[in-house]
């Protein structure tokens, strides 16, 4: 964050933004909890219960990250931006490495089926001699 | 010599090294944090059905540590915004709230969380019967009709194959009873108290009461020496049983609370006797224990505390929490040094180094902060 704000900002600004940072963590942990308390895997699914639980911490996440840690301020400077960009694609690349690779494999809930590649032909069977 | 400090921004980042630093630092984080995260989600994914025994941590208190971590994060901006200001009361006043949030979140993981679990246990049967005769002297006659419910939430909310399976179905071996170990009853009948911890740190009490058949017929084809008080003298790396040095032929066990929770709905319908077992974790029955289950030596194919060895679950969950936490310890260390008086003088001496040093510690905390936002909800509740 740049050093040239007057005190005035930082009073009629800059803490109430703490305030409304701080006041959307507590709100996301609730939902979050409370989705979890009223059984929302079993009755969306596990798939939809992680995209909730996920998007929820994500909000949480970038309200820190753009107030809390400056970004408002300093998202336009090259260095950060560049790292942070690097960043999300190496973590993004590595999750698609090892989940996306197992995307044939059992799913919780689903039938096994790590090995059944559906759509490859039958293995040729040897005829026996008789 | 003095090293000089550039508190002005450079041209071609736009910041001043020390914060360009740090991000750098955060950046090689998020890869470490990163790589654990997805370690943790491929073995999520690819657990078989209703074996992830995540359904055993207590949410209460994951919820809780995470208000805890939030609020901290919103003290040390305030910190720092007071040095903004010039307020150097109002910084410490603000610094100091921030270590002591941070205390309290390691104290709750390090004397109550952690220690709880290694003192929880999990027992699974030899045979489907002899795991029918406890469940049935803990739930009563009519156990299965209750039982693979709990089973299910407890271990994978995902797990609908057993739901509706007929009882005869349901494996009762593989499917654990948890609670705490009160006693033991040796080969001559006597019963010993062990009490909740039995007079040893947590972290030990898990490994003194090991117990693994599978192990145990790995460790049989190896030659045991025994000691001349005819207890077996264990090498390094040896498989330690407990009940093999002790004698025990039967552990006494209170059937825990925490993952019960249909107790009082069923004890109405006369179904749960050990609903008389207090809720807080202790045994305030009558007899010092609430109820209380005996299981033959012979019963019990495994058990296991819930430490790291107990389920690839609890071993991510341990790494996972407590590289976090070394993190947190880190962050209260540094945020110590800077209410010394030492450091006080770097602020008379220059305060803009000063705010700039709060506020690259400001930036780390968040990151910590930032971990535990994403390790809540896929620790506590997914």
């Amino acid at each position: 964050m740049s050093n040239d704000h007057s005190p005035e900002y930082y009073k009629k600004k800059f803490i109430p933004l703490i305030y409304l940072v701080g006041s959307i963590l507590i709100v996301g942990t609730i939902i979050t909890f409370a989705a979890d308390k009223m059984g929302i895997a079993e009755k969306w699914g596990f798939i939809n219960a992680t995209i909730f639980a996920m998007s929820v911490a994500v909000v949480k996440a970038s309200a820190v990250m753009y107030i809390f840690m400056h970004l408002k301020w300093d998202i336009k400077l090259k260095t950060i931006s560049l790292t942070l960009g690097c960043t999300v694609i190496f973590f993004i690349g590595m999750m698609w490495l090892t989940v996306g690779s197992e995307i044939d494999s059992n799913k919780p809930g689903h039938e096994e089926n790590t090995w059944n590649h559906v759509g490859q032909p039958e293995p040729e069977t040897v005829p026996t001699e008789r | 010599m003095e090293i000089p400090y550039y508190d002005k921004e450079r041209p071609d980042t736009g910041l001043y090294n020390g914060k360009a630093g740090i991000w750098l630092f955060l950046a090689s984080e998020v890869m470490l944090f990163g790589a654990l995260f997805s370690a943790y989600v491929l073995l999520r994914v690819g657990a078989e059905p209703g074996t992830w025994s995540m359904g055993l941590m207590n949410q209460w208190v994951g919820a809780f540590n995470t208000l805890i971590l939030i609020a901290s994060s919103a003290t040390i901006v305030m910190a720092w915004v007071c040095l903004k200001l010039n307020d150097w009361k109002g910084f410490r006043k603000w610094k100091w709230a921030t270590v002591v949030f941070a205390f309290i979140f390691l104290i709750v993981k390090w004397s109550y969380e952690w220690p709880a679990k290694f003192t929880h246990y999990d027992v699974t049967f030899v045979t489907n019967e002899s795991a029918a005769k406890v469940y049935t002297d803990v739930l009563g006659p009519e156990f299965l009709k209750t039982q693979p419910t709990i089973w299910q939430k407890r271990f994978d909310p995902l797990k609908k194959d057993e739901k509706n399976a007929p009882a005869s179905q349901v494996k009762l071996k593989d499917k654990p009873l948890d609670g705490h170990i009160v006693g033991y009853i040796d080969s001559e009948g006597a019963k010993h108290e062990v009490g909740a911890a039995w007079g040893i740190p947590f972290w030990s009490h898990a490994f003194a009461w090991r117990h693994d058949r599978k192990n145990i017929e790995k460790e049989r084809d190896k030659s045991i020496r025994y000691g001349e008080d005819g207890r077996p003298v264990y090498k390094e790396g040896h498989f330690r049983d407990t009940f093999r040095d002790k004698d025990i032929k039967a552990i006494i066990f209170v059937p825990a609370h925490g993952t019960w929770d249909h107790k009082e709905k069923h004890a109405d319908s006369g179904t749960v006797k050990y609903a008389e077992a207090n809720h807080d974790g202790g045994h305030a029955h009558s007899d010092g224990h609430g109820y209380t289950v005996t299981i033959a030596r012979e019963d019990i194919s495994r058990l296991s505390s819930y430490e790291p060895a107990h389920s690839t679950f609890f071993a991510t969950y341990y790494t996972l929490t407590g590289l976090h936490a070394l993190h947190v310890l880190g962050g209260i260390l540094v945020m110590l040094y800077h209410l010394l008086p030492v450091s006080r003088r770097v602020y008379e001496k220059n305060p803009v180094q000063y705010t700039n040093r709060i506020e690259i510690t400001g930036l780390f905390w968040h990151f910590v902060d930032l971990v535990w936002i994403f390790l809540f909800p896929i620790l506590y509740l997914l």
